[in-house]
């Protein structure tokens, strides 16, 4: 457990020592404002009713989980596992006296807590913006659930890209591949509606089954069990690819 | 004496036939041993497994008592190393570097860190990033690394690389120094046969991935006039030139 603890504080430590952890902060706040703009200048001067307080916040959430939230999830999941077998840090990391299984968890959950903090720093930022546009109170319990469901696909998301590193070989390629697995799986389900349920990418915004006057628990039951399923499926892959890796 | 590392039939095979074939060696707690051997011996793929970084095909290696293979955090609990070459995190500094090692030992603290970089002589660069060290400086905050928390089994792969003539004379004393007061155990691998003749008390060759030969100082001294002499025979008479 101690040593647990030590590779995920090392991680948290070298992704806050990152530019990009800046990058992420600055590019959405962007996303923030610039829907903010769009939002109030529609609603007031166009006329037309865009989103209300909460659905703000939802709307925010929907284009973070499309591009700012995949896109740096994976750069940090690149520079943790593809960065440093490239760099030749993964000695400094796998010589520390650590297991591979806690050196490959403590990534893991420093991943996951990446992920959450980018999450609540977007929800609070857009229900603050929120209240300045419809000067109403958001449903707070609503959008809380909806950053909480939006968690698990790009969790997942992060799962395929750190299977994706230990296996590729440098960086480049590595981004490339999580690129391709990204399109790959949205092009599969407008391909083929078929098999849409059961591609993670058709989930990103599963947390719209919450917010409409009816809802449908079955669905979100078996929609939370294939993303549970995708997550066991990629830990228990990334962990025995890791854990057999020479390095 | 205590066998500090104990390394049973260890193979490990790669695709073009190379690597090393049934290694056996036992090393006393306080000894520094040398280990030996031309280019693609296998030194660094024998290192490599003793810290986990591969996998054996066969064999097991213990430390302090405890298999790498299946107690591999009590096995490396006391344990620093030096493995091909020093591979710091270039956006840190050396103090940060130092710091991440320093979460998985007990009791490390901000002196402790001071002392290992004032020992190795970068305490002065300790808050530079180590992306501006040269190889000289980063070989140096490799060996603070590996001295941290002061481990009972130190494993050294080219330790001397990149370093000044004044860093090696230092390096080396502070290897007997350490061997001396605190019976760490040190496991060696250079190319420098000067620098392992003057510093270690044993030497094993490994030659086609296999071990040859492995003999104390004293007694090789007795019988040639230099360990090159006698690695240059040892290796000679295995095949190599």
């Amino acid at each position: 457990m101690e040593n647990l603890k030590a590779v995920y504080i090392n991680e948290i430590f070298k992704i806050s020592k990152k530019k990009k952890i800046t990058s992420v902060f600055i590019f959405t706040i962007i996303s923030v404002i610039l829907s903010a703009i769009a939002v109030y200048s529609l609603n007031n001067f166009a006329g037309i009713r865009i989103t209300g307080s909460s659905e703000f916040s939802i709307m925010v959430l929907t284009i973070l989980s499309y591009s700012v939230f995949p896109l740096f999830t994976s750069f940090i999941c690149i520079d943790m596992f593809a960065g440093e077998f490239a760099e030749g840090t993964i000695k400094f990391t796998l010589t520390g006296s650590a297991s591979r299984f806690n050196v490959f968890l403590g990534k893991i959950i420093a991943s996951a807590a990446f992920i959450i903090v980018n999450l609540i720093f977007a929800m609070l930022l857009s229900l603050i913006v929120s209240l300045f546009i419809n000067k109403s109170i958001p449903n707070f319990l609503q959008i809380l659930l909806s950053y909480i469901m939006a968690f698990l696909p790009i969790f997942i998301f992060a799962l395929a890209v750190v299977v994706i590193s230990i296996i590729a070989k440098g960086t480049t390629s590595a981004f490339m591949l999580s690129i391709f697995v990204f399109f790959a799986f949205n092009g599969l389900a407008l391909a083929f509606p078929g098999i849409k349920s059961f591609l993670f990418t058709s989930s990103f915004d599963w947390y719209r089954l919450i917010s409409g006057s009816y809802i449908n628990y079955s669905k979100i039951l078996r929609i939370f069990l294939i993303l549970l399923g995708y997550i066991i499926m990629l830990l228990s892959a990334g962990y025995y690819i890791f854990e057999r890796k020479d390095i | 004496m205590y066998k500090a590392i104990i390394i049973e039939n260890l193979s490990k095979m790669y695709k073009n036939n190379r690597g090393i074939q049934d290694i056996n060696l036992e090393i006393e707690q306080g000894e520094i041993f040398g280990f030996l051997g031309p280019n693609g011996a296998g030194k660094t793929t024998a290192m490599k497994i003793m810290v986990g970084l591969m996998k054996a095909d066969k064999g097991d290696v213990k430390i302090n008592g405890f298999s790498i293979t299946h107690d591999y955090e009590k096995a490396m609990k006391d344990v620093g190393c030096i493995i091909e070459n020093v591979t710091p995190f270039p956006y840190l500094t050396a103090y940060e570097n130092m710091q991440l090692r320093g979460r998985f030992k007990k009791q490390v603290d901000e002196t402790q860190i001071d002392e290992c970089l004032s020992i190795t002589g970068i305490m002065k660069f300790k808050n530079e990033k180590i992306i501006n060290y040269s190889l000289g400086m980063k070989q140096r905050l490799g060996i603070a690394l590996a001295i941290l928390s002061n481990p009972k089994v130190i494993i050294l792969d080219e330790p001397f690389n990149g370093l000044d003539v004044e860093g090696m004379v230092e390096m080396r004393q502070l290897i007997t120094d350490l061997s001396k007061q605190q019976k760490t155990t040190f496991f060696i691998s250079s190319h420098l046969i000067h620098d392992i003749e003057l510093t270690c008390n044993r030497v094993g060759i490994l030659c086609n991935g296999k071990l040859i030969c492995v003999d104390s100082n004293n007694n090789i001294l007795q019988n040639y006039s230099s360990l090159e002499n006698y690695y240059l025979s040892e290796v000679d008479l295995n095949g190599e030139s």
